[in-house]
């Protein structure tokens, strides 16, 4: 009557599940020991938020009939147990099986359909449990009127469980089960309201009260079930299911044996057809989960629209169209309602041509609502991935078949493969619509009857069937279109006597389909779920591979005109890096996501098991083959995307979220390196180098993104690395590079434009130009500098850097200089302003003066306007909507900067009391409202007046580029860089000068492209620690930081001069006006009451005087921005 | 029965590859069966038939390969085009994306079909367009039997003109791309078998197999040889040399 199991209590799980140990070794060695919670939902067919908790070994006792060896499993599994209470889905499940999972006896039962558990008296060694369900109620009555069917004395169903685990065992296991009994109280309203969607329901309820409605069995109650039901025999096997849902429970609470296996290869009756499969597939256990999600779903988006709907409209009135049920309109509602509700909640499917077909087929047995449910279990668990975008899982599985019918049949193999017959363009289609449009309906539901019982693999073994049993005459097809209508002809004859000639009447009664059944399941037997996984695992890769070599060539192919600019292998670059970026990007999320969980579980060993993947595949998301999960790249993508490509992309300081400090640029690779390499696995860049983040990569992004949709397509890529390495084109790069500047396509770039295109200038070139570079003419030493990636020697860098930022420098100021005035008129009023203010003032006052424009507002009751200044025009740009950790570290950081800035100058308080008129002043002066602009004809004459620029964007910008190569060494350039740090060295020790910027009115231009080159943001928290040290590090630092700065003197010597006549720039004016003793009054200002600010201008000071005209009429970029502010 | 013509008989594999609803199955089943039916099945994977095709010096057997349109079969699709030595690429004259997604189509077989594939552009749904009045004159097939169409599936029976693109421009592209192009109504029958006569002929005789003896014979079978007559359906409008190349 029962049989002793092992006992197989698993120590890290604190769960006790009742397993046939026998059948625990199968599963687990054919699944390649996927996680047992998987195992366990596969085996029971229950929802992914299922796992077992315990688990232990009993033994069954079914009162009525005897069931010889049911090896009972007997599983609870709330999720509340597992974490939370978090997960209230309290429907615990038991269930057994017996054989190869959900096609096994036994039972599921969910806790909630329980509604007495008492522990029996029994010898002590004997731990029994009786358990009583629900639904003995109605049954007991039914009973009643059969009573010759019951000699039991129970009216309700009522089974015992012997368990044999240890008494330890058996205790927690009771324990765990009472808490499951009392969590699933609470849903046994939701399984009454389920379950009465259940034909059985109905049907075994008495006569008497049979007067209700019975529940929804498909559209064949209205339109008739396919076939003649004389034929089928429909009654009688009414009669025997009747029999033997009463005698072992019905839907919820039914009890797999022996024959319930029997009664569904003979073929369902049409009425209980959809409860059963419903039953089998566990998707009534999805339904039982969320049982309004349906209802809930077509509420939520009614009336919306998508891709998946237009194809669904194509597609209702093609779908069985014989069937009557759809030619009504009532029929093609349903149709029409199922699959808009799937394709909204499965949006990665959405829909799929042959889903109609299934769909239809199944709601001729089925309710709406459980199709749903049905549809859901159908592409989660039973054919996973036949339906998604790539159908990689139709492909896989082809090639799965493809092998079974080698192993299975060589001879017919060999002749395929002889005769150039693709097997896949016969069966492919029998697997996406599970035969119901290859086969007579009626034969394709008893394919279907056995498949949702015993899996996928059913399609298997009937394909080999198919092809065994016209073995023959598809050896002598010679060709797809012979095979196909060997086949076809094979269909239409289904129903015809297998044996139409034998002496046997009975071999003559039977049909082909069920010849075919009985050499699906009785020769080839062999082909188990685990065969199939094994085959699906080995031929996985090859499959996606396929896919995505496809999905590439058909996405390079399908860009616009654009990729044309491109060369095939820059366009099959682009694509594998932005492909790559994406799934990495998705990986590193999942695992991050998986590690957190991971250690808030670490105190309870036992969840861990509950976020194993439950795909059958245990295939990776976001694989291109699988149906990328996206195909759009955000900002944060785009980040790393350009730094797989470029070096100025990266970051210099590779730096984890919480890093504030500041240190120099040398000493930062090291720390960058040493984080790399320990830290690789949490740091959201993984072991890719930081992405760099400046306003210029900001605007690259928004350039791209030409649908505004804040992510970037592969077209959008394309299109954009095709308008900068394409043309080649100087005049093309210049304008590319206005226009970016250029916010509102008017044609003109303001004043904040012209220093941000400068900033972009020296951020792109601060670890070296790339690209055919011109030796120096002014400096012959340079001759060598035809840098690309190659390390450059320091000095030589150092010098190119230096050229190039005398370049960007003489540039700002053309701008300035050539830049048109938008109100002239405003601008006669302001400087006579300006000039007021400079002659109330005394020279040193003005400096500070000018600095107060950070400062003094800072603490002062404009305040507000300082900070719009700050994070207005300077932040605004960024506040994209990514939430990089730059980017939120910049946003903490900046509100803390004005006072930063401020706090040094205290000693300067009185300057800046007095100071503040006039800065009101000057505010009012360079009122934005008085702005000037450059045109692109300016653009284009400043950059192509200067050697360096022009060659930046003939030759440097583009190539800087690495899209087919991409970069090579993956240091953030080490070489490269420190090219950059000798050069920053100089300057680097003027890095809190930056900060500083915000106030030195004489701030330099060295200051303000540190500042530029360097992160503002970041240096701005630095700032408040380190002043101090700043200052030493200046100091020592201030001998050849000064020889460089005397260099790039010259250069900017040269253009204020130029530059020094025009009044009608506000800032200008007021530049002019406080002169070059102004500057070294500012200087010795800032010297004398800021420490860490003096220093910096103590190395500055000789530029300092003669780029300040410059520094002002081209201001820093932070000043600028309290200016416009 | 495969050589019931006396003339020399090869079997020319041709796929059908287009946007879905663009008319694909029509245009086949109107050249094989010479049949309209409102509500086709969506192919599934593909569907297979055969047609011959009587030129003066010889027979063509079609062994058709009518793809499935959703794009996600599309990576279905080398399966059916392999060793195909025709294409016809379809489009829907009123539906603008349809005509973009037929240039990837022909994009794709230009560098990964067999080299020396004959390709037709074909534009469907021509009923819909004010041309169609001409077009439906010369043949006398059921066309009346129903309204919108599964060609179309958003077939509008009113008489004003849907076309959205316009013959120069498919024709230019055609020209370009050296294809055979046409503008066909597979709800009328117009054009539809002048598409396939202009296949058969623009078909080098190189590249044409000899059928096969019982194989052959079986996959004929359902298409059935008694179709070949339908080749004279639409017979007033065009002669067989229409190709517009």
């Amino acid at each position: 009557m029962f049989t002793i199991s092992n006992l197989v209590q698993k120590a890290q799980s604190a769960a006790q599940q009742l397993i046939d140990p026998m059948q625990g070794l199968n599963l687990t060695n054919s699944d390649r020991n996927p996680a047992k919670s998987t195992l366990f939902q596969y085996q029971f067919r229950l929802p992914s938020s299922q796992t077992p908790l315990y688990e232990i070994p009993a033994e069954l006792t079914i009162p009525l009939r005897t069931s010889p060896k049911a090896y009972m499993c007997f599983s609870t599994t709330p999720s509340s147990f597992v974490s939370s209470a978090s997960t209230a889905t309290s429907s615990a499940f038991t269930g057994q099986t017996h054989g190869g999972g959900p096609s096994g006896n036994g039972f599921t039962f969910p806790l909630c359909a329980i509604r007495r558990v008492e522990r029996l008296n029994s010898q002590s060694f004997q731990f029994a449990l009786a358990i009583t369900t629900w639904n003995g109620i109605p049954q007991e009555a039914s009973k009643d009127k059969d009573a010759q069917k019951d000699k039991s004395q129970i009216r309700e169903q009522r089974i015992t469980i012997q368990l044999a685990g240890t008494r330890h065992a058996c205790e927690r296991f009771c324990d765990g089960l009472k808490k499951g009994l009392r969590g699933g109280v609470g849903n046994v309203g939701k399984l009454k309201k389920v379950v009465a969607d259940c034909y059985s329901e109905y049907l075994l309820r008495p006569e008497d009260k049979k007067a209700a409605n019975p529940p929804d069995a498909g559209l064949g109650m209205m339109f008739k079930y396919p076939g003649d039901p004389k034929k089928l025999r429909d009654r009688a096997k009414m009669r025997l299911w009747a029999e033997y849902l009463r005698d072992n429970g019905r839907n919820a609470t039914l009890i797999r044996q022996p024959t319930f296996h029997k009664l569904i290869r003979v073929g369902l009756p049409n009425r209980l057809r959809g409860e059963m499969w419903e039953l089998t597939s566990g998707s009534l256990y999805l339904r039982l989960e969320n049982p309004t999600l349906y209802t809930d779903t077509l509420a939520k988006f009614s009336g919306k629209e998508s891709l998946a709907i237009d194809e669904i409209e194509k597609d209702l009135n093609r779908s069985l169209p014989e069937y009557p049920g759809f030619q009504s309109e009532e029929g093609i509602g349903r149709l029409r309602r199922v699959l808009t509700a799937y394709s909204w909640i499965n949006p990665e499917v959405g829909y799929c041509q042959a889903m109609n077909i299934v769909v239809a087929a199944l709601l001729i047995y089925i309710s709406e609502s459980q199709a749903f449910f049905l549809l859901s279990a159908l592409c989660d668990r039973l054919v996973p991935g036949y339906y998604s975008t790539t159908m990689y899982g139709t492909l896989l599985d082809q090639k799965v078949f493809e092998s079974l019918v080698e192993k299975t049949m060589p001879v017919l193999w060999e002749h395929l493969v002889k005769a150039d017959v693709q097997l896949s363009v016969v069966s492919l289609p029998w697997f996406l619509s599970l035969y119901i449009n290859s086969m007579p309906l009626v034969f394709a539901f008893r394919v279907l009857d056995v498949f949702f019982v015993e899996g996928p693999k059913v399609l298997f073994q009937v394909g080999l069937a198919i092809l065994r049993i016209n073995g023959e005459e598809l050896l002598d097809a010679t060709d797809d279109g012979a095979f196909i209508s060997v086949l076809k002809g094979y269909f239409s004859r289904l129903d015809e006597s297998a044996h139409p000639k034998s002496e046997n009447p009975k071999l003559r009664a039977i049909n082909r389909f069920q010849e075919l059944m009985v050499v699906a399941f009785k020769e080839f037997s062999g082909i188990t779920h685990s065969t199939i996984q094994d085959l699906r695992l080995k031929n996985k890769d090859a499959v996606l591979n396929n896919i995505e070599n496809f999905a590439k060539r058909t996405a390079i192919r399908n860009l616009g005109p654009d990729s044309k600019l491109l060369s095939p292998e820059e366009l099959g670059a682009v694509y594998d890096r932005f492909y790559t970026i994406l799934y990495e990007r998705q990986q590193r999320d999942q695992s991050m996501q998986e590690e957190r969980l991971r250690r808030a579980k670490t105190a309870r060993p036992s969840g861990a098991s509950a976020f194993s993947e439950h795909s059958d595949h245990g295939v990776e998301k976001g694989r291109v083959g699988l149906g990328p999960s996206t195909s759009l790249m955000d900002y944060d993508a785009f980040r790393e995307f350009l730094a797989a490509m470029s070096k100025w992309a990266i970051a210099d300081s590779p730096a984890t979220p919480r890093r504030d400090t500041f240190p120099p640029a040398d000493k930062d690779q090291y720390f960058s390196s040493f984080r790399k390499s320990t830290n690789n696995l949490l740091s959201p860049w993984g072991s890719r180098p930081e992405p760099a983040e400046h306003e210029f990569m900001q605007r690259l992004f928004r350039r791209w993104d030409v649908d505004g949709t804040s992510t970037l397509t592969l077209q959008n890529v394309v299109t954009g690395l095709a308008q900068i390495k394409g043309r080649r084109d100087i005049m093309g790069t210049i304008t590319y590079f206005f226009e970016l500047y250029d916010d509102d396509g008017d044609g003109k770039v303001d004043r904040e434009g012209i220093l941000r295109i400068s900033e972009a200038l020296l951020f792109l070139s601060r670890r070296g130009l790339e690209g055919t570079l011109s030796p120096s003419s002014s400096n012959p030493s340079l001759s060598t500098l035809t840098d690309t990636s190659g390390p450059l020697s320091p000095p030589i860098g150092g010098t190119m850097n230096e050229r190039f930022l005398g370049s960007v420098s003489a540039f700002i100021r053309r701008c300035f200089e050539y830049a048109d005035p938008d109100h002239p008129a405003n601008q006669m009023e302001h400087t006579s302003n300006a000039v007021s203010s400079k002659t109330t003032e005394a020279d040193e006052s003005q400096a500070p003066d000018d600095s107060a424009f950070a400062i003094g507002d800072d603490e002062d009751e404009e305040e507000e306007e300082d900070l719009l200044a700050f994070d207005g025009p300077k932040e605004s740009p960024q506040e994209t909507p990514e939430e990089s950790p730059s980017a939120s570290k910049k946003k903490a950081v900046l509100p803390s900067n004005p006072p930063a800035l401020g706090k040094p100058d205290a000693e300067n308080e009185t300057q800046r009391s007095v100071s503040k008129a006039q800065s009101e002043k000057a505010n009012v002066a360079l009122d934005p409202s008085n702005p000037l602009h450059m045109t692109l004809p300016t653009f284009r004459m400043v950059v192509l007046a200067d050697e360096l620029l022009e060659q930046f964007f003939e030759s440097s910008f583009p190539t800087s580029l690495h899209v087919t190569e991409g970069l090579q060494s993956v240091n953030p350039g080490t070489p490269s860089l420190t090219t950059f740090a000798s050069f920053g060295r100089s300057a680097a020790s003027s890095l809190p000068i930056p900060q500083a910027a915000a106030n030195g009115a004489t701030r330099g231009l060295r200051g303000v492209l540190d500042n530029i080159v360097t992160d503002a943001s970041r240096v701005a928290a630095e700032v408040r620690r380190r002043m101090e040290e700043a200052q030493r590090e200046l100091e020592q630092n201030a001998v050849p930081g000064q020889k460089d700065e005397e260099e790039d003197d010259d250069d900017d010597l040269r253009v204020p001069k130029s530059a020094g006549g025009y009044g009608g720039d506000p800032e200008r004016r007021s530049v002019r006006s406080s002169d070059l003793d102004l500057l070294d009054g500012a200087d010795a200002e800032a010297g004398a009451s800021k420490g860490q600010e003096g220093s910096s201008h103590s190395i500055l000071k000789p530029t300092e005087a003669t780029s300040s005209q410059s520094g002002a009429s081209d201001p820093p970029g932070q000043r600028i921005v309290e200016f416009e502010g | 029965m495969a050589d019931s013509a006396p003339r020399p008989s090869s079997s020319v594999k041709l796929v059908l590859l287009g946007e879905a609803a663009v008319g694909k199955s029509s245009l086949v089943l109107r050249f094989v069966n010479n049949d309209f039916q409102e509500n086709k099945e969506p192919t599934i994977g593909a569907a297979f038939l055969t047609q011959k095709c009587n030129l003066p010096t010889r027979t063509i057997k079609f062994e058709i390969w009518d793809t499935a349109g959703q794009e996600r079969f599309a990576s279905l699709a080398p399966m059916y085009y392999r060793n195909a030595q025709a294409a016809l690429v379809v489009y829907d004259l009123t539906k603008p994306t349809s005509l973009i997604k037929a240039k990837h189509w022909v994009a794709e077989l230009q560098r990964q079909a067999s080299p020396g594939i004959v390709i037709a552009l074909v534009g469907n749904k021509l009923d819909l367009t004010n041309a169609s009045a001409a077009a439906a004159g010369g043949s006398s097939e059921d066309e009346d039997e129903e309204s919108g169409g599964a060609a179309g599936g958003d077939g509008g029976d009113e008489s004003g003109d849907a076309r959205k693109i316009s013959t120069d421009e498919a024709k230019t592209y055609a020209e370009e791309e050296s294809l055979l192009f046409f503008e066909t109504s597979a709800k009328t029958g117009h054009n539809v078998s002048e598409v396939f006569t202009a296949i058969a002929n623009a078909i080098p005789e190189t590249s044409l197999k000899s059928t096969r003896g019982p194989g052959a014979s079986n996959a004929v079978s359902r298409g059935g040889d008694e179709q070949r007559v339908n080749l004279t359906g639409p017979r007033g409008d065009a002669s067989k040399d229409s190709c517009a190349c």
